[in-house]
């Protein structure tokens, strides 16, 4: 694996050195390293001359920037209203039997990551949720563990 | 150009607010996250009034709402009141620490609401003035972190803030006072950070730390720096006098 200040150097320099490219930066990082580094932070603090603190307000006020590595599966369980109503409060106690882990949490082997959304716009296959970027709905207890056990497999071979 | 408020017609100049009319004509409209010498944050909804007339009629925030001729403003209706108590109420909530809102509360006789749980110890209302301060006099040490409910005032990963001057421009504009400083003659203590107070070079005082004095100086482009404001104006004062005098 390349290293880290490599791969911002390359993403930070792929935009032009002006503040509008904040956030881009940022997002190519979460995409390719699965999280914002507080390296990539001061790197595009002192490439763009924008004090740390403004990019951190950035970086820790969208959810779809992480400040934490994530594992290599994020699952989105949504907890929107339909969802909720449909059972999702079961889904998230058998997902914490499952992977020992609660939302907002990763596993220790950093396969899983597990957010609750507030509505994945599927109401009409509630409970949803999302395993990286497939959807899956009308989920049960028991079709989350099989589903769970295949992502197992399909990192491990 | 001419605005009324409250039935009474007042000069006005394009580009202005209503709350800067009201202000400068002594109308009490109360205010948490406004600064005079700040941009508009424009997020503490105390300083409502009220709008237009009849069915036309809307409550808006006085200090970002722009003066138009013969622009309506009632600051004192039923309806902005009421609206004020719920938010003084809410803000009491969020804030019960402090003081400033338990005495406006008190002002405006806010009746107590148990319909929520006040937050615990926490004096800060969000208004996020003390960011804005840091950005234009400091360094931008500080910032708003997270969203919602968690959202706060802090230094990028909560750890003490190396680019911090202690200049504690944070803690002056701060309406609630949230912002903890300790200082003594020697030194100032804040955002987890000590640092050692510049002294007068004239009358020996201290008047603020020695970083945010370089700092000043460096952006005044000067170098006089060493002097407390008071003495710096005494020195203005003496060099007029050479200047003008006899
Ligand atoms: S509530 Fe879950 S998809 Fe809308
Ligand atoms: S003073 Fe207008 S919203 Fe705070």
């Amino acid at each position: 694996m390349r290293l880290l200040k490599e791969i911002i150097q390359e993403i930070l320099e792929s935009y032009p050195a002006e503040q509008r490219f904040s956030l881009p930066a940022m997002q190519d990082m979460q995409r390719r390293l699965g999280y914002v580094p507080r390296e990539g932070l001061e790197a595009t603090s002192a490439r763009l001359g924008r004090p740390l603190s403004a990019l951190y307000a950035m970086a820790s006020f969208y959810k779809a920037l992480s400040l934490k590595p994530k594992g290599k599966y994020v699952i989105r369980l949504c907890d929107g209203t339909a969802c909720h109503l449909k059972g999702e409060p079961l889904l998230l106690s058998s997902l914490r039997g499952e992977l020992g882990i609660g939302a907002g949490e990763t596993t220790a082997d950093g396969l899983f990551s597990l957010e609750t959304v507030n509505c994945l716009g599927s109401c009409s296959i509630a409970p949803a949720m999302m395993i990286g970027d497939k959807y899956y709905g009308k989920v049960t207890p028991g079709s989350l563990s099989a589903l769970i056990a295949s992502y197992r497999k399909e990192a491990a071979g | 150009m001419e605005i009324r408020i409250n039935g009474t017609s007042y000069p006005a100049e394009a580009g202005e607010f209503v709350l800067n009319v009201a202000r400068r004509n002594l109308i009490p409209i109360p205010t948490l996250c406004h600064h005079d010498g700040l941009p508009e944050q424009g997020c503490c909804r105390l300083c409502l009034v009220e709008i237009g007339e009849g069915s036309r009629s809307r409550i808006v925030t006085a200090c970002v709402y722009p003066v138009s001729e013969g622009l309506e403003v009632r600051t004192d209706t039923e309806e902005v009141a009421a609206i004020r108590r719920q938010n003084l109420a809410l803000l009491r909530l969020r804030a019960p620490e402090a003081e400033r809102v338990r005495q406006l509360c008190a002002y405006y006789h806010v009746p107590e609401d148990s319909r929520f749980e006040a937050m615990s110890g926490e004096r800060c209302v969000m208004c996020g003035l003390c960011a804005r301060a840091c950005a234009v006099l400091g360094t931008g040490a500080i910032s708003t972190v997270n969203r919602g409910v968690i959202k706060k005032v802090a230094p990028p990963y909560e750890e003490a803030p190396v680019s911090c001057i202690g200049c504690g421009s944070c803690a002056e504009v701060c309406p609630t006072k949230a912002i903890p400083v300790e200082q003594t003659r020697e030194t100032r203590e804040i955002w987890g950070r000590t640092f050692k107070m510049a002294k007068c070079s004239r009358c020996g005082e201290p008047y603020t730390t020695e970083e945010a004095a370089r700092h000043a100086a460096g952006i005044a482009g000067l170098d006089d720096a060493g002097f407390c404001p008071d003495c710096r104006s005494r020195r203005v004062g003496e060099v007029m006098r050479g200047v003008y005098g006899r």
